[in-house]
């Protein structure tokens, strides 16, 4: 049994952030019905030579998990066709530019005219409210936007661009605040509109950066540095683009790794005996550190710290990731097979439960895949009814 | 009483936090966010976030860190390797929904705090461990802040890309600011504790387990997509072929044009100079090819520009730019503002000061911060209260 079983969505989003949203929540056990149609399919249907994909994709994570219906929304046939699934729905997600939804009529106002225990999901880039709202925009900007990629960079280089991960941090808090928009359902019968703002988002994640400069400090990008903690970094090992982070936590690990790095010099020289004076002279202390980890294979050396409880990681890659022990026993990494029948390594929504359920129980669907059920079982159309709709291009 | 169905959404739901890490206490701060009411139980000391930097000025007493991550946040002090304390949190968490914790299994046991205790104790009760690599498996024991662990999820390696690999292809990889992958861990323990208690409504409570790391990884599924599609990403070639981060007069930009219209767009914005009607360049692959070139007179045109000036008529144009704001520009923004994204509480020791809200509104405004964040033990009372309670049904049930 799954958390989440018996909660329907109608699945509206497009592209990264709404779709990772509703893939997670589909996930924990959510029946997660996805709205296209053959002249505005999603974006993984599509080539992407920028990623050197020439077809559509074998297997995209966020559109798994999901059911496939079309939907022609140009088609005034086609919104009346989506609010019926929106009847038999308890979230609605959407990931148009604001204003779009309401355009085709298909806004929270109206949805809730039509079903006041609806519960509707709204992400954009800047939120559905605010001078900015109409603002286009992708990862890279959400990041720009809400100081994330400012305060992140070199401390002599300039800031740096999100990418995949801001959308789906995006997604991730979506799908908390869509469940706990549930949970009150649940509770009290009454639906609400959650209206994410990625920009926002972003923020969030240096929330306590901005805090820092309302009380007139100045936040900047420190690099690998931490504001306390020295040594504290990313360090080169003996092996080509292999890399180790350390971070030291008290003096005791400290003591422990220069026991451990054979590098007793280091607790009499003057700049290294105080927390305080490490981290001031962070520069010098990390090229003493460097001497050591260059000798080392980056894995031996992580086991060594790990051994006596520093902590260490390899800085990893994603092949690293697809054959780790850790995770493949967490079941964090699957194996799943694409449409083309290969193994390949997937995510399982990120949290174990002693007892619910969680995890993908398909792949990516073809277009239009689950008509079936969701139009003739759930909305009960009739094969002549569909038919009629297929032949008026409604459903397309 | 309380209005239920016109509150926030977790109106009613109490939390009880026992954290150290900015993982379990952002799980705390957003079901507080979001109407529950988060208790957190804090060693004599105080939590161990109160003593990280950054310290607000110009006293520097108040940590920004725990200020941020405390917000609307009751605290009461208990120190539970006595059995007195013990009794205390046993009394919080009999009348608590959730438990989020970020206490190591070894530690869980000798407390009596382990799944099987938690369920025969507190059968209502769901539990959430935050820890950085989760409670089970190789490496639930291994140690790691914030560098290891967006290191161990991938996107670590893949940082810097565009302009800062471009200038630095030596350097190490880079770390995102601040602490982005507890974070992460921090939003998944606040879902896995709902769907938890939306879980509970029609069966039993349960334990959740929950790792920064698989959290991070989860916003980082691209990567791995990728791999299986035969790509193995780096940072040094992953950067977009032309636009990212644009050095401008004052300050820089974000420039990304992903669709036709957007490239007919930015011919628009730099005043159709005569390179950009090249035939081939109406091709996108040809200008992904020829990306290095675009980029030099993309770069030496905004050079000459102004931010606030360009980003306003690049975005009239339909062409995604955003500046790359300073946290003084967000603070002050005027969209910010009109969204009602930081809210002005008072913090001990700092005064009253505009603090995040949470990134989302829900009924058509922004969720409002309760308070500030607590002193320690401020709420003591609460303890008393319940335990008062707790002697009171037992006294009631033995008579």
């Amino acid at each position: 049994m799954k958390s989440l079983a018996g909660v329907r969505i109608a699945d509206f989003t497009l592209h990264a952030a709404g779709p990772f949203c509703t893939h997670i929540l589909s996930q924990l056990g959510a029946e997660c019905i996805k709205v296209e149609s053959s002249a505005r399919p999603d974006i993984f249907r599509k080539p992407h030579p920028v990623y050197g994909r020439m077809g559509p994709a074998s297997f995209d994570q966020v559109a798994s998990n999901k059911l496939s219906v079309r939907i022609n929304l140009k088609d005034t046939k086609g919104i009346a066709l989506a609010k019926k699934l929106v009847g038999v729905s308890d979230l609605v997600c959407e990931s148009f530019r604001p204003g779009v939804m309401e355009r085709l009529g298909l806004g929270y106002a109206a949805l809730a005219a039509l079903k006041p225990s609806v519960v509707m999901v709204s992400v954009s880039s800047s939120g559905q409210s605010g001078p900015d709202s109409h603002f286009a925009g992708y990862a890279p900007l959400f990041g720009a936007w809400g100081a994330l990629g400012y305060l992140t960079g070199y401390e002599d280089g300039p800031p740096v661009e999100m990418r995949h991960v801001m959308d789906h941090s995006v997604g991730m808090n979506a799908a908390m605040a869509a469940v706990a928009a549930v949970y009150r359902l649940r509770r009290t019968g009454r639906g609400g509109h959650v209206d994410v703002s990625a920009r926002e988002v972003a923020c969030s994640l240096v929330g306590e950066a901005l805090l820092f400069a309302a009380a007139g400090g100045s936040p900047a990008r420190i690099g690998n540095d931490h504001l306390r903690m020295a040594p504290h970094g990313v360090f080169r090992t003996r092996e080509e683009d292999r890399w180790l982070t350390i971070a030291v936590r008290t003096d005791d690990e400290w003591r422990t790794l220069v026991k451990l790095i054979d590098a007793p010099h280091l607790l009499t020289d003057p700049r290294f005996q105080a927390a305080a004076s490490r981290h001031k002279h962070r520069q010098a202390l990390h090229g003493e550190i460097e001497h050591w980890t260059m000798t080392r294979e980056a894995g031996e050396a992580e086991r060594r710290l790990q051994a006596a409880g520093i902590a260490a990681h390899v800085s990893c890659n994603m092949e690293d990731i697809a054959n780790d022990r850790h995770l493949r026993d967490r079941g964090t990494v699957v194996e799943v097979q694409d449409s083309t029948g290969r193994q390949r390594a997937a995510l399982k929504a990120p949290i174990r439960f002693s007892k619910s359920d969680v995890g993908m129980a398909r792949g990516t669907p073809r277009l239009g895949e689950d008509e079936d059920y969701v139009f003739g079982e759930l909305l009960g159309l009739s094969r002549e009814e569909r038919q009629s709709l297929m032949d008026q291009q409604v459903i397309y | 009483m309380i209005d239920e169905a016109a509150a926030p959404p977790l109106v009613g739901v109490i939390a009880v936090e026992i954290s150290r890490g900015v993982a379990a206490s952002h799980a705390g701060r957003l079901l507080s966010s979001l109407g529950a009411e988060t208790i957190l139980v804090e060693p004599l000391e105080g939590n161990p976030l109160r003593r990280e930097p950054p310290f607000l000025p110009p006293a520097n007493e108040a940590s920004a860190l725990f200020a941020f991550l405390a917000a609307g946040k009751k605290s009461v002090t208990c120190d539970i390797e006595t059995p007195a304390g013990r009794a205390g949190l046993s009394a919080l968490l009999g009348a608590a929904d959730v438990f989020i914790h970020d206490l190591r299994p070894d530690e869980r046991a000798s407390l009596e705090l382990d799944e099987q205790a938690l369920r025969a104790h507190y059968p209502k009760l769901v539990d959430v461990s935050v820890l950085p690599f989760g409670a089970v498996g190789p490496k639930a024991g291994w140690q790691a802040e914030e560098i290891n662990l967006i290191h161990a999820s991938g996107e670590g390696f893949l940082l810097p890309n565009g302009l800062a690999a471009e200038l630095f292809p030596d350097r190490p990889p880079l770390k995102v600011y601040g602490h982005f992958a507890e974070y992460q861990g921090g939003v998944v323990a606040a879902l896995g504790a709902l769907s938890a208690l939306i879980g509970r409504a029609q069966g039993e409570a349960e334990s959740v387990d929950v790792s920064v790391q698989d959290a991070t990884l989860a916003v980082g599924a691209f990567a791995l997509q990728r791999f299986g599609d035969g790509s193995l990403e780096h940072r040094r070639t992953r950067s977009f072929k032309y636009g990212g981060v644009l050095e401008c007069a004052d300050g820089y930009v974000e420039l990304l044009t992903l669709e036709e219209r957007q490239w007919r767009g930015l011919v628009e914005l730099m005043g159709r100079p005569d390179w950009m009607f090249d035939a081939a360049l109406s091709d996108a692959l040809e200008r992904s090819r020829r990306g290095a070139e675009i980029n030099r007179a993309i770069r030496a045109w905004a050079l000459e520009q102004q931010t606030a000036d360009v980003v306003a008529r690049a975005q009239a144009l339909g062409v995604p730019m955003a500046k790359y704001a300073s946290p003084a520009e967000v603070l002050s923004g005027p969209h910010e503002r009109a969204r009602d994204l930081f809210q002005p509480v008072e913090i001990p020791g700092a005064g009253r000061l505009p603090v995040l809200s949470e990134p989302f509104h829900v009924d058509g405004a922004a969720l409002p911060l309760k308070a500030g964040p607590p002193r320690l033990g401020e709420h003591q009372h609460m303890l008393a209260a319940r335990r008062r309670r707790d002697q009171a049904t037992v006294a009631a049930e033995a008579s």
